[in-house]
């Protein structure tokens, strides 16, 4: 399933601190420390749509408005996200590491 | 463009039609909502917002589309037949030209048996090597013709008719001391780059010890086996151009089938 794409691992995200609905979830992927990942309804229901089938995201089933449905992480979501985020530390290890090696040769 | 909301959230209603009929079903409702609620909490212009929520549904519609696609074609027992299919015709297919050129690097092989045991037989017998090997010269870099040559215990060619800069060439000795030790041996000889031999090595014993090579060029049978793979990709790419566009059309009808109905 590893690596994830930018918009699957943005939802992924922004469900890790709690749950929400979709436009928070859009909203939250967009900022930058979300990923910065611009994605419309399109985008967005379609990727959750996938990400449920796959077992990664759920409905809660609690709602404040018949047409906002909120989302949460299952725990395979949340074993898939950890793997992930540990995935992408390792390579950012190795991005610093080769860029401080970068900063002496130059 | 404040007061476009209505106008252009009617359209988007009415654009959903391109987005898949099972997403839309169950999605239609709250997309509408996050549309609203983004459109309400829009950073950038009114514009701008309509083309990205526009753009992004007609991308999504596509790549959902093709995942739909993909998803039911991969688990449909069509796919399974079709790919089962395309891997048994390329084994046989493979097999056959794998064959095929094998018996035309085998073939290569004649008739420098045929001349490595009458030489053989012939020096073995007591006769001088350079009365029973022919005069003649063959350049081995352009005739494709069969050469002969008579190398002594040590591995020096004596006497033949394959030359290579107007010498005779000498095989590694560990072709010398592997038939030394087997008999016989059937090589692929590359005295030079450019230039390969289908060869046979014999040994020779008695008054006058040695081996009798008999050597020809492979240039023809490489361009036969050249050909040959040529021809199989083709017929290949062929084939399974046709087995995926029949499966293709099978699976539309399919796909069509409880629609019609």
């Amino acid at each position: 399933m590893l690596p994830l794409s930018a918009a699957v691992f943005s939802i992924l995200l922004a469900l890790a601190g709690s749950e929400k609905h979709g436009y928070a979830i859009m909203k939250e992927a967009s900022l930058p420390e979300g990923g910065g990942v611009s994605m419309g309804p399109g985008t967005l229901y379609g990727s959750l749509d996938r990400m449920m089938r796959n077992g990664l995201v759920e409905e809660t089933g609690f709602t404040d408005n018949e047409r906002r449905r909120y989302y949460r992480l299952t725990r395979f979501g949340q074993e898939v996200f950890s793997a992930e985020a540990a995935r992408l530390g390792r390579m950012m290890s190795a991005v610093r590491r080769k860029a401080s090696l970068e900063g002496v040769r130059s | 463009m404040k007061d476009s909301y209505p106008l252009m959230a009617f359209l988007y209603r009415g654009a959903l039609v391109i987005y898949p009929q099972r997403l839309r079903a169950q999605y239609r409702d709250q997309m509408l909502q996050t549309l609203h609620d983004a459109f309400r909490d829009r950073p950038a212009s009114a514009v701008r917002f309509w083309l990205n929520a526009y753009g992004d549904l007609l991308q999504s519609s596509l790549m959902e589309r093709i995942h739909m696609v993909r998803d039911s074609f991969l688990h449909s027992p069509l796919a399974f037949h079709t790919l089962a299919l395309a891997a048994i015709l390329t084994v046989i297919g493979g097999a056959a030209a794998f064959t095929i050129s094998q018996m035309l690097r085998s073939g290569a092989n004649q008739p420098q048996i045929d001349m490595v045991n009458y030489y053989v037989g012939e020096i073995a017998s007591g006769e001088e090597p350079a009365n029973v090997i022919p005069p003649g010269y063959v350049d081995l870099e352009r005739s494709l013709q069969p050469v002969v040559i008579f190398y002594d215990d040590h591995g020096k060619a004596g006497s033949g008719t394959g030359y290579l800069d107007q010498e005779l060439p000498t095989p590694p000795a560990g072709v010398f001391d592997f038939v030394r030790a087997n008999g016989t041996e059937k090589v692929t000889w590359q005295p030079r780059p450019g230039v390969r031999l289908a060869s046979v090595v014999q040994r020779v014993n008695g008054k006058h010890p040695g081996f009798v090579l008999a050597a020809r060029s492979l240039r023809l049978v490489e361009e036969q086996k050249t050909t040959l793979w040529r021809m199989a990709l083709g017929v290949w790419l062929i084939t399974m151009l046709l087995l995926i566009g029949g499966a293709s059309l099978l699976h539309r009808a399919q796909l069509n089938k409880p629609a019609a109905a």
